[in-house]
């Protein structure tokens, strides 16, 4: 049952194992209504392994996801009414136009057909430069205008809850400051934002809170202050604490190596 | 074979290696059995054909060789000519080739390799025809490595031709679009042969006699001039012992070959210049029709978000899953070039039937093969239609899995989707049978019944097929059912049509023997036998709709343990 005093979101103990190798590893965390939480880690730490198991695209092999206090395995459908997940590579149908996807997932999220419905799309439509498309094949759009449409699809409905896997990739400069400004708009209204990025500045600007997965599991979680104290380093922005939090070699030993190799 | 060449083959012949090799190990035994029986009926038949005909047809060989040679010229022509643009024109794998240091000539042998696949594939039926003709007339040892020869590069003929109308082709028509109509063309080929082959078997057996090859000769003399016929001709003057002709066909053969190889290389060469085909698509000619003028509508600027919350969520109806399913496949199917190709073979099988059937000399006699016609088609319309259904939503289905839709709604709404077109086909075809073989209105009352029960359990099946194995990734609809869900599919149908068929059966029979007028032989006809007849009807029924609830269920089960991604096609 949906629980106003529950968390938004909730991953607890998330584990998925693909044979033999676990790409996810007891993963929790909880983002609060209005907060936009940001989930970061570099490729293949599980990031969207874990978004996928939130929105209820993957099976937990253990653990649980929770959507509003609803368990998304469990009550799938109610679970998925609140939400709204765009993947990295959005999810569209490549024979319809832009307007004719938005009609096709407004129905099939149940929305009144009418006035409003129609003004609302038009409305986004022209938010995101769509609307002189309107006669192009989603198929023939480039990768900026498929993130484009898939992030209308979710603003049409305003789902509670918006798991976003790197909005803003492919994204020209003015949409990506659109949409950094359309999330903490949508925050302010009440809306929980959990926000995949490899965009440290993005994070940084936006995010209350943010979670860093390395491996599988979480290595540091928190607000700046939080995670500045965490790993003693007082001063340093995200991307040296993320650095730090997810150490490897240094870029610029290996820079170096590679360099007298190639010489 | 220069060093781009072979680094080009060995990538390619290392891909298809993995293609083999990295699948299921049950599909490569089904695959190399199906391979197997193939060669042995076809190549086995077409062998004793030829053979049969080089001995007792002599004076018939030049002009079946000559038209041997152009039938194959032309089946190669529409039937390997998707083969030809995907492997030329389409790959995205060329645009690395573009720009790596390699000389267009290069990555034309290399590709042409692959292009001439379908086509030699296609030879290999000739292949035996024309050696069972060299072993049936008794010819010498250099007629059987010639006629390999001529074979081949009759394929490198066709093949080259094929390249050259792409060139041009290309100017005004997208690659992709190009093949995928050459597609369509080579399936409605292979349904409009299997039609005619199907409503001239009849015929063929009725007739006993001497052939008569009179009109193979006259027709052979009156297209003597292409060079399709060369290469029968050359075999032809072998059989007869006339080495100088024969070496003259086979050398203009061979000119004619090179020629076209080599203008097909400079104009594909020509084709990379101009930027065509992967590499880009002809303008305007193909845009679709003009955006319709924007209606103004206030923008929704992140300010105008705080505003939006107060507008009310709609008053019209409430929009519904099922419409929105329904209108997206519609829009689909009508755009998607590739699923219309798939569907119109499939039409062409009823609409063929029903103007052959009209026809008084073939019309058929009896009720039951009108219900075994009906069956069959209904059952061949569901199979094109509704398997391909849940795996045709592709990446879209992430998009299903994500909305509050249950997987019971999805098949719900496919099966919904797909029975409409299915039912209106067989409601025509039915009609179309009982009026050509004078039917009465309860005869036919009774066919529409059971042509609607068909079509609703047969696409329910088809429907289920396709959720029990759906391979998403799939771009072509032939492909996006897995082994075991065409195999689930048709064993289905075929259980679910037997037993209809018998319901059927004991219904009308049934009721026969219930007004005591049936003829049931060492059964007696009485109201008790039509009874037990017609409850046996009713359980056969019931097991028919269990059958179809089983799959349903496996479907939907099947369906919401999906667990995978689905990466873009």
């Amino acid at each position: 049952m949906s629980d106003t005093a529950s968390p938004a979101v909730e991953a607890r103990q998330l584990v998925k194992r693909y044979g033999n190798v676990v790409a996810v590893d007891g993963v929790s965390f909880q983002a609060t209504r209005g907060e936009i939480f940001g989930f970061l880690g570099a490729n293949g730490a599980g990031k969207t392994t874990t978004l996928r198991m939130l929105c209820g695209l993957l099976r937990p092999t253990s653990g649980m996801a929770l959507i509003d206090g609803i368990d998304i395995v469990a009550q799938p459908v109610p679970a998925k009414a609140k939400l709204g997940y765009l993947d990295e590579e959005p999810f569209v149908h490549p024979h319809l136009t832009g307007r004719e996807f938005l009609d096709f997932v407004a129905d099939l999220y149940g929305m009144a057909r009418g006035r409003q419905r129609v003004e609302r799309m038009e409305r986004l439509l022209n938010l995101f430069d769509l609307a002189q498309k309107d006669g192009e094949l989603i198929g023939g759009y480039s990768h900026g205008m498929r993130q484009k449409i898939g992030l209308a699809s979710l603003l049409i409905r305003e789902p509670s809850v918006l798991l976003l896997d790197e909005p803003t990739n492919g994204l020209d400069p003015r949409s990506a400051r659109l949409v950094k400004d359309l999330l903490e708009e949508l925050a302010a209204r009440g809306t929980t934002v959990l926000l995949s990025t490899h965009i440290l500045e993005v994070a940084q600007a936006l995010c209350r809170r943010v979670a860093i997965i390395d491996r599988g599991r979480i290595v540091a979680i928190g607000s700046m202050d939080e995670l500045r104290v965490q790993t003693g380093s007082e001063g340093a922005n995200l991307e040296d604490l993320f650095l730090k939090l997810t150490a490897g070699p240094e870029s610029r030993d290996m820079i170096e190596r590679l360099l007298e190799g190639g010489s | 074979m220069s060093g781009a060449l072979a680094v080009i083959l060995r990538a390619q012949v290392l891909g298809a290696w993995n293609r083999l090799t990295k699948r299921n190990p049950a599909r490569l035994v089904i695959l190399a059995i199906s391979l197997v029986v193939a060669g042995v009926f076809l190549g086995g038949g077409a062998f004793a054909v030829g053979a049969t005909a080089g001995h007792f047809l002599p004076f018939a060989l030049d002009s079946l060789l000559a038209a041997g040679f152009t039938a194959l010229s032309l089946l190669m022509l529409v039937v390997g000519f998707p083969t030809v643009i995907s492997s030329l024109f389409v790959g995205r794998d060329l645009l690395q080739l573009v720009v790596a240091p390699v000389r267009t000539r290069d990555i034309f042998a290399a590709r042409l390799m692959t292009a001439v696949t379908a086509n030699l594939l296609l030879s290999f039926i000739l292949a035996a025809g024309v050696l069972g003709v060299g072993a049936g007339a008794g010819a010498s040892w250099f007629y059987f490595p010639m006629a390999l020869l001529l074979i081949v590069l009759q394929v490198l003929v066709v093949t080259s031709l094929q390249a050259i109308l792409m060139t041009v082709i290309l100017r005004w028509v997208p690659a992709k679009l190009a093949r995928d109509v050459a597609a369509g063309v080579a399936g409605l080929t292979g349904a409009a042969l299997y039609l005619a082959w199907n409503l001239n078997l009849r015929k063929t057996f009725g007739r006993r006699g001497a052939p008569d090859v009179t009109n193979l000769t006259s027709f052979v003399s009156r297209i003597d001039w292409l060079p399709t016929t060369w290469p029968g001709h050359a075999l032809s003057a072998a059989l007869q012992g006339s080495i100088g002709p024969a070496l003259v066909w086979v050398l203009v053969t061979v000119a004619l070959c090179v020629l076209l190889v080599a203008t097909a290389e400079l104009l594909y060469e020509r084709t990379l210049l101009y930027g065509l085909g992967v590499f880009g698509a002809p303008t305007a000619a193909w845009r679709r029709r003009k955006a319709r003028p924007i209606q103004p509508a206030p923008p929704l600027t992140a300010g105008a978000l705080r505003a939006r919350a107060e507008l009310p969520t709609g008053s019209g109806a409430q929009g519904s899953p099922y419409r929105a399913l329904a209108i997206k496949d519609w829009l689909g199917f009508r755009r998607d070039v590739r699923r219309l190709t798939r569907l119109l073979p499939a039409l062409l099988l009823p609409l063929g039937y029903a103007a052959a059937l009209t026809q008084p000399a073939r019309s058929l006699s009896g009720f039951w093969s009108n219900v075994a016609l009906v069956t069959f088609l209904s059952m061949f319309m569901s199979s094109a239609l509704a398997s391909p259904s849940v795996p045709s939503e592709r990446r879209g289905f992430q998009l299903i899995r994500l909305a509050p839709l249950t997987m019971w709604q999805l098949l719900r709404a496919k099966v919904f989707i797909a029975l409409p077109p299915v039912l209106a086909t067989m409601l025509v075809f039915s009609l179309a049978v009982a009026v050509t073989s004078k039917s009465g209105a309860v005869q036919l009352l009774e066919l529409v019944i059971f042509g609607v029960w068909l079509a609703a359990g047969f696409v329910s099946i088809s429907v289920s097929g396709g959720a029990i194995d759906p391979h998403f990734e799939a771009t072509d609809d032939r492909r996006s059912v897995g082994v075991v869900g065409t195999l689930t599919a048709i064993g289905g149908s075929l259980g679910f049509a037997v037993i209809s068929i018998g319901a059927l059966a004991l219904f009308l029979f049934g009721e026969q023997a219930a007004a005591g007028t049936a003829n049931l032989g060492p059964l007696p006809s009485t109201p008790v036998v039509g009874f037990a007849m017609i409850l046996g009807g009713v359980l056969l029924v019931a097991a028919a709709c269990a059958l179809v609830g089983v799959l349903l269920t496996f479907a939907n089960a099947r369906l919401r343990s999906f667990d995978a991604s689905i990466s873009e096609s």
